[in-house]
């Protein structure tokens, strides 16, 4: 084929020039580690890469949601772990002063202790975490329990403001968790109450207020034969909502590590769909250095030879 | 017999001959570096012989033409090709605008393993994508925590930053669409003066062959206009008897001769984007080529797409978020308002209460009844009902979206977007390759090469000389002649 003197320019411009822009895809893939950069480089792969990002950052929220539960669930059995302090307290005052062997005094004593056990779970149970009161149920605003007292300082009643529903989580796809436990639940249907719940016969408060007037009153009888299995009955039911706080710290943690391992997972994933290999890209953009060299050099060679002839003439 | 006279004038033939040679070369090789150009031979034969006594007696040499080396059907060829380059050039470049206004990029360093130090929840990610999932992602924040003033402020905060980016792309993507009608005049400009030069071209062409000469360097210039109105536009073209071609486009003639018989024009059918059309008689074109067709696709196909599906989604996330979001209550008890505001990506906001108070996020399912001496303030702010049903909402098919998720439908939109212009990418290359062989075709014919020139250039001057030796002794001969009668 006859070359002309143009078609020599033209390819090496042309040449230089591919290899300059291949130059420059490589360099890029390098310096930023990613294969994927735009929906043009691999528009299949860029899909990919976009649902697994999504798949990922769906995880970390639910990460995150764990921890804002955990929190709160840590809160509760705090608060749990001391009301079976003090109902094993309460147990051993009612054994005590129900076996008929303690004095006036000593009754009056433990009626004032009771006084202020029952003062202590008000407050316990008016815990807040952040912002929001724990055992109100979805009324967080506000504390739950109010006390009254009469003149001597006797606890009278004590009321439940709060409601019976509690705030639903996410912490997986489709999987929510509840971590609240209302204070109160006597409607008979829901969340089983903590202190108190009609379908359990709980109700602590009142059983206590029970307890500190017949102690007052020196009704050991009454404290043996009411008040005393009450009061267990109470415990066991401070017990339930223990054992059921751990199973639900248990499960969060369990889907802690999950969705932690699933982070893990995709992040792989998608480091494999849209990353650069390095070593493969480093390999390429040697290459195809050592080419534009090449065709600089030769190039410039070409150049040189199409002077000669101009140098024969005389 | 010439007799020496006529030697003379064969000798004076043969230099003319030779200096047109020389002339021709020198042509040839002042237009080495002009792409457009042709090279050119002098063609030369023997000039008609007399007859004398012993038969037909060469009388020398004459010049009869200067002949241009062009293969018109390569030409045909690489305006065609110049044609279909032009095309996808003019995809690619549309679309590429179109892909950094979305400015979608795949940052793999903004997530990461730990949700320590993961980004992912965080307001300054720059991609769409990130911000649909972030959005979500901050609806359950407040689904988990619905007291919590710091994590409603981050919602609309994030909601904030999620409108705005539709905004901005809507916006950005609407503008290139007026720089792509604008594009379109200005090509049709250029295409009508091509028409025009063409058809003086073809006026001034048709005078010089008219005596039987050749026109070799207005030949060259018209076939860099007709490539470059091919490169505008898929052109036909007819060549006459005269020498003149004549130019269709889209099948209505528009030069014939010296003529321009009809202009390209824009026009807007009424929906704001501009098509073409002949400007006296009114004939709707559909072309089929050349940049002009390409950057009427891109905008009409792959953009307009892409337009479609950002304003779709906006205006599902708008009446989806809303639908479930009005139904809800916020801190004080109040309900019916909405979280989005607009219609589409480019209207799209949040309502402005939110973001000065972000207690009025609706995120309760019910209102509780008020407590007893805070009557302003809902009764169950922990209930997190409608919030829990926002977040979930990232994960529901969206019927009016093909039964897929926001975020789902979104990355098909870009994924769509994505092979279009990845297409384009690729017929671009082809055609550079294609190109550049028929180029290197043409010039095979018609390029110059200075080693043929310059051999040329010497075999001139040894004939110029050798010619004058011819003068020279005829000359010599003619003076002794003379001289045999002396006084």
């Amino acid at each position: 084929m006859r070359i002309a003197g143009t078609s020599y320019n033209d390819s090496i411009v042309n040449q230089l020039n591919l290899l300059a822009a291949q130059q420059y895809e490589l360099q890029n893939q390098v310096s930023t580690g990613q294969r994927i950069q735009t929906p043009a480089d691999d528009p299949a792969g860029m899909a990919q890469a976009l649902n697994l990002q999504t798949e990922a950052s769906n995880v970390d929220q639910y990460s995150q949601n764990i921890t804002t539960l955990q929190t709160r669930a840590t809160a509760a059995y705090n608060v749990l772990e001391q009301l079976k302090t003090i109902s094993d307290r309460i147990g051993e005052i009612t054994t005590q002063a129900g076996d008929g062997t303690s004095s006036a005094t000593d009754l009056q004593s433990y009626a004032t202790e009771v006084t202020q056990l029952i003062k202590q779970a008000v407050g316990l149970m008016n815990t807040k975490q952040g912002d929001q009161y724990l055992f109100g149920g979805t009324a967080s605003g506000q504390a739950p329990f109010t006390m009254t007292t009469d003149a001597n300082g006797n606890v009278t009643g004590v009321s439940y403001q709060g409601n019976t529903s509690v705030a639903e989580s996410e912490i997986a796809e489709n999987t929510t968790i509840a971590v609240d436990t209302p204070g109160e639940n006597n409607s008979g249907t829901g969340p089983r109450g903590l202190i108190s719940d009609s379908r359990y016969g709980a109700d602590f408060f009142n059983h206590l207020i029970s307890l500190q007037n017949h102690l007052l009153a020196g009704d050991t009888n009454s404290v043996s034969t009411v008040d005393e299995p009450a009061l267990l009955n109470d415990e066991n039911n401070i017990i339930y909502q223990v054992a059921t706080n751990g199973a639900v710290q248990s499960q969060l943690d369990a889907q802690a590590t999950i969705a932690s391992n699933r982070e893990s997972g995709l992040q792989t994933s998608i480091s494999n769909v849209a990353g650069a290999d390095l070593t493969q890209t480093l390999v390429q953009l040697s290459q195809n250095q050592t080419a534009y060299q090449a065709a600089l050099q030769s190039s410039a060679n070409m150049l040189q030879l199409q002077q000669y002839l101009l140098s024969y003439l005389p | 017999m010439l007799g020496l006279f006529n030697i003379l004038n064969l000798g004076a033939r043969a230099l003319q001959a030779q200096e047109t040679g020389m002339a021709v070369t020198g042509q040839n090789l002042s237009n080495v570096n002009n792409s457009a150009y042709s090279r050119q031979r002098v063609q030369i034969s023997t000039s008609i012989p007399t007859p004398t006594a012993v038969g037909l007696e060469g009388t020398g040499v004459q010049v009869t033409g200067i002949q241009q080396l062009r293969d018109s059907i390569l030409d045909g060829e690489v305006r065609d090709e110049s044609s279909v380059g032009g095309y996808w050039t003019g995809q690619q470049s549309a679309l590429q605008n179109a892909q950094a206004e979305l400015s979608q990029f795949l940052d793999l360093s903004a997530s990461g393993t730990d949700s320590t130090s993961s980004t992912t929840s965080s307001t300054s990610t720059s991609s769409l994508s990130d911000q649909l999932n972030s959005l979500f992602n901050a609806f359950q924040s407040v689904a988990t925590d619905p007291t919590s003033t710091a994590q409603r402020q981050a919602l609309v905060s994030q909601a904030q930053i999620l409108t705005s980016s539709l905004n901005q792309a809507s916006q950005s993507l609407t503008s290139l669409n007026g720089t792509l009608n604008t594009a379109l005049d200005n090509d049709v400009t250029s295409a009508n003066q091509l028409l025009s030069d063409i058809a003086g071209l073809n006026g001034q062409i048709a005078k010089a062959t008219a005596n039987g000469g050749s026109a070799n360097d207005l030949n060259d210039t018209r076939e860099q206009d007709l490539e470059q109105l091919a490169n505008l536009t898929n052109i036909q073209t007819t060549a006459n008897t005269d020498g003149t071609v004549d130019v269709s486009v889209g099948g209505a003639q528009l030069v014939s001769g010296s003529q321009v018989l009809d202009t390209l024009q824009t026009y807007d059918p009424g929906t704001g984007q501009l098509l073409i059309r002949t400007a006296t008689s009114g004939t709707n074109l559909t072309l089929t080529g050349g940049t002009i067709q390409g950057t009427i696709d891109a905008r009409d196909g792959a953009l307009q797409t892409l337009r479609t599906g950002l304003d779709t989604l906006a205006s599902n996330l708008i009446t989806q978020v809303n639908n479930i979001y009005s139904t809800g209550y916020d801190l004080n008890g109040n309900t019916g308002a909405n979280f989005f505001t607009g219609t589409d990506a480019a209207t799209i906001g949040v309502n402005a209460a939110l973001q000065n108070d972000p207690t009025l996020v609706q995120a309760a399912g019910v209102a509780g009844a008020p407590a007893p001496g805070n009557p302003g303030v809902s009764g169950a702010p922990g209930d997190n009902t409608v919030a829990l049903a926002l977040a979930q909402l990232g994960q529901q098919p969206i019927a009016a979206l093909g039964n897929q998720t926001f975020s789902d439908s979104f990355a098909r939109d870009e994924t769509a977007f994505g092979f279009s212009l990845s297409n384009a990418n690729n017929q671009v290359t082809n055609y550079n390759s294609v190109n550049t062989m028929l180029l290197n075709q043409r010039d095979s014919v018609s390029g110059v090469s200075i080693e043929e020139e310059m051999s040329n250039m010497i075999t001139y001057q040894y004939a110029y000389e050798a010619s004058s030796k011819i003068i020279t002794t005829t000359d010599e001969m003619l003076q002794t002649l003379i001289s045999l009668k002396s006084t």
